[in-house]
């Protein structure tokens, strides 16, 4: 039993990862309407901007806070690249560009990093915050949860309570109806993407080390991150939290059971499988066609 | 086989037995032929992939995955000496695939379309997983998949590929010009029209991700006698990503599209090699050429074909002529009510849209329902064709009950309604959209419907006929399938005075010539006075009145409705 609660707990980290991930997807697609595929790619960038430096022989916390103003430059690119060129497009078409723009960014960040040749990732917390029921909880583990619920709350707040947010939400589909509101649409998408780009490459820079941190596997965790997402269905902030932290708790438990530890990475399948087949009870049209 | 997909399979048919003998003689460097097999196979894949991404407009993200499993039950029955040899084999790892494809699109079918890219992302992270553990069958033994002994050579075995290419090519075309391939068009374009059209939205995009996994397990059973042996590296998720990728530049669902994708998967590599670059360059430009495809919503080749039909301008096609005597025959029904309604009510949240609408339209006859604006004459016809998720109220058509039907049950029954826009897919031809609206209609037929109408020629591209046009083609469409009933959505709006008076004649002849009742939505009062013979008022979701149309439209209150003022007024 306790070996299984290490384990599991074990996970809270990716766990946080995930929330945090998947929160920033549900962000971003209620406020810009775009089921971004890239959003882990855009943390990986600003994360190996952080490693290049250390590895450079840079201090570190500079060279944390360039990697995080990195992650958010890729992230107000990415967006200026969807807002510019298809700002009025369907939600697929957003889809299919970002899925375009990932395999670019991976393809990208494989040859400027060496490939899967390994790199020397600093553990940023090391250490344990503290014992519960003697079991270790680190100090990553609660810091990315704590960031997750942190961003949920904002995220919640900001849509619920501020009237741009409500006008936003109204408006995700209608980015031309916002700006006949008077709202900066073009400004405001950019903060978005600049935004979540911040708090993913913080979320990739903690988890990073527990990874074998290459440019790829750091940018598919927008795996575990959407499957969060579709917990929440791409609506609810909390029960995407939930989700991601539970894809956590369930992925470290898998990785002590010996039979199964070797297919944990198909867990986030299973998942979204789960999670469609339950939300498809009744019938729905396809947008609004 | 239709005529046109006869012709396009010839081209591909003549430009392989070019390419076959070429290689067939050694005519080329083996080292080329080598390279020209794998853009061969590349393009199999690829245009398993065209048929999802490109005709029904999901993302699909896990492509070679089918095609690993396609790839590892060849190498299982290579291990167990099974009978029938690669093509039997490759056969067999095509089926293999086909459940999975099946399985993996059933919880995306009802839902938004993203949720497909997100189950076969996903799909594919999976797959990578399981695969790694496991070794290519045989491959400890140095067991390598043979080749067939016709095909043993490098030319040969391309000889072998350009077969199945080829194959695969034309079955694809003859699919795409069925009913089938154009409920897949029409699926992507607009789900509720392609329901209205009886088409089962569920059966269309399984039926597509059952035949694209299919090709794609294929592809992969290519690759094991290509190779004889294989890793999982082959089969990577970031392989299917970057086939995605390149499927949207080019347009995979074209026959030119998926070659001129293999070609770019293959050759780039290639020359970069050659060029001492390093080669995953080109998946950047994949990227980038996706993205630039996506934004001019054209794929390179549509590009092409465009400007070659600039260069070749096609004849202007005169508007399709056929004598009326070609019309399919009237379906005979009893006399009585064709559709009844009673009592229905439609609420969205507070609003109520209908309160206890009752309307019947008698069987022969065309019924007109009137209203201002916002008075609920379309949420009375989503009703009634099954559009909406819940109301209350009875619909019969005929004597039996339609609740619990969906939509393209409704429409198979006898219910069949145009929209206010326009909602073909603009890919299908004239004749292509007669046949998916109603199924088994001869070429004749078609031509004499089109005529009837002033519809453009069978062949014409739906998206080179004018706005006005495509709502008479709609109304042929509808009534082309003969229903018990024809539910018309303002089909005079935006036609001038008259093309609408001409309409409203064809309408009126909709009962004799075809046997199907008509419920005529419109705001064109001249119309309806001229074709109706009883007029349903609405109002604020409320029948204010009903009769024959030179009573009821008299009605101060109708006028009132209408005008928003009392009718002294208006004389004044």
């Amino acid at each position: 039993m306790n070996a299984l609660l290490t384990s599991a707990v074990a996970g809270l980290t990716a766990g946080g990862t995930y929330a945090l991930l998947g929160v920033c997807a549900v962000f971003t697609y209620r406020l810009v309407a775009v089921v971004n595929f890239t959003g882990a790619a855009i943390g990986t960038a600003g994360t190996f901007v952080l490693i290049a430096l250390y590895e450079a022989g840079f201090p570190i916390w500079p060279s944390v806070l360039a990697g995080i103003a990195a992650g958010t430059l890729v992230g107000v690119a990415i967006g200026f690249i969807m807002t510019r060129w298809f700002g009025e497009a369907g939600a697929s078409t957003k889809a299919a560009v970002t899925v375009a723009l990932l395999v670019g960014i991976i393809a990208i960040g494989l040859r400027l990093t060496g490939g899967q040749h390994p790199h020397n990732m600093p553990e940023l917390f090391p250490g344990s915050a503290f014992r519960m029921a003697g079991v270790e909880v680190t100090i990553a583990s609660v810091l990315t949860i704590g960031l997750a619920a942190l961003f949920t709350v904002l995220a919640d707040l900001f849509l619920n309570n501020t009237k741009v947010g409500l006008n936003l939400r109204a408006l995700a589909d209608r980015p031309m109806a916002a700006e006949l509101l008077g709202i900066r649409v073009q400004l405001l998408s950019l903060l978005v993407w600049g935004m979540t780009g911040a708090f993913t490459t913080f979320a990739l820079m903690i988890i990073a080390p527990q990874r074998s941190p290459n440019f790829m596997t750091l940018s598919l965790l927008v795996v575990p991150a959407l499957a969060a997402a579709l917990v929440g269905l791409f609506r609810s902030f909390w029960r995407t939290l939930a989700g991601g932290i539970g894809l956590g708790l369930v992925e470290g438990m898998a990785s002590s059971v010996d039979s199964i530890s070797q297919y944990r990475s198909a867990i986030p399948f299973l998942v979204v499988l789960a999670v469609l087949l339950w939300s498809q009870r009744e019938a729905r049209w396809d947008e609004a066609r | 086989m239709k005529r046109a997909s006869l012709k396009a399979s010839l081209i591909v048919i003549a430009a392989a037995l070019v390419a076959g003998s070429v290689a067939w003689l050694g005519l080329l460097p083996s080292y080329w032929v080598f390279l020209a097999t794998s853009v061969l196979i590349t393009g199999v894949a690829l245009q398993s992939l065209g048929l999802v991404a490109g005709r029904t407009g999901m993302i699909a993200l896990c492509q070679m995955s089918f095609a690993g499993v396609g790839a590892w039950t060849v190498g299982y029955l290579n291990l167990a000496e099974a009978p029938g040899g690669l093509p039997v084999w490759i056969l067999i790892g095509g089926l293999a695939a086909v459940p999975l494809g099946v399985a993996i699109g059933l919880p995306a079918l009802r839902l938004r379309g993203i949720n497909l890219a997100i189950v076969t992302l996903s799909f594919a992270t999976a797959f990578d997983t399981i695969l790694a553990t496991m070794t290519y069958p045989g491959q400890t033994d140095f067991l390598q998949v043979p080749r067939p002994e016709l095909f043993d050579s490098d030319e040969g075995y391309f000889v072998f590929v350009l077969l199945c290419y080829v194959a695969v090519a034309v079955v694809l075309e003859v699919l795409s010009r069925s009913r089938l391939g154009a409920s897949w068009l029409a699926v992507r374009h607009s789900e509720r029209a392609a329901a209205a059209h009886g088409v089962s939205i569920a059966m269309a995009k399984l039926s597509a991700f059952a035949i694209s996994a299919f090709i794609a397990g294929i592809s992969g059973g290519l690759l094991a006698g290509y190779l004889g042996t294989l890793v999982s590296e082959n089969f990577g998720m970031m392989q299917s990503l970057s086939l995605y990728a390149v499927a949207v530049m080019t347009g995979a669902h074209f026959a030119e599209g998926a070659i001129i994708g293999g070609l770019l998967v293959v050759m780039f590599p290639e020359i970069l090699r050659r060029l001492d670059l390093p080669q995953d360059i080109g998946n950047v430009l994949f990227a980038i050429g996706a993205t630039q495809a996506l934004s001019t919503g054209e794929t390179m080749s549509e590009t092409f074909r465009r400007q070659l039909r600039k260069l070749m301008p096609a004849r202007v096609k005169a508007a399709a002529s056929a004598s009326a005597s070609d019309l399919p025959a009237p379906v005979s029904r009893a006399a009585g009510p064709a559709l009844s309604i009673e009592n229905l009510t439609v609420r969205y949240s507070s609003v109520v849209a209908l309160d206890g609408v009752s309307l019947t339209v008698a069987a022969g006859t065309v019924a007109g329902l009137i209203g201002p604006n916002g008075a609920g004459k379309s949420t009375f016809i989503d009703a009634v064709a099954g559009f909406l998720s819940s109301y209350e109220g009875s619909i019969k058509l005929g004597d039996k009950p339609l609740e619990g039907m969906p939509a393209h049950l409704r429409a198979r029954a006898g219910v069949r309604r145009t929209w206010q826009t326009n909602r073909i897919a603009p890919e299908l031809t004239v004749g292509g959209y007669l046949a998916l609206a109603a199924k088994g209609l001869s070429a004749s037929e078609t031509k004499a419907i089109l005529g009837w109408l002033d519809c453009p020629d069978p062949d014409t591209l739906v998206v080179s006929v004018d706005a006005g046009t495509r709502r008479l083609l709609d109304v042929a469409g509808v009534v082309a399938a003969r229903p018990a009933v024809v539910l018309l959505d303002e089909p005079a709006a935006g036609q001038s005075h008259e093309e609408s008076v001409r309409l409203g004649q064809r309408i009126a002849e909709i009962p004799k010539l075809f046997g199907s009742a008509v419920l005529l939505v419109e705001h064109d009062m001249d119309l309806v006075r001229a074709v109706c013979s009883e007029v349903t008022v609405l109002d604020f979701g409320r029948v204010i009145a009903s009769g024959p149309p030179a009573k009821v439209l008299d009605q101060g209150s109708v006028k009132k409705a209408y005008l928003g003022i009392e009718e002294e007024s208006v004389a004044a």
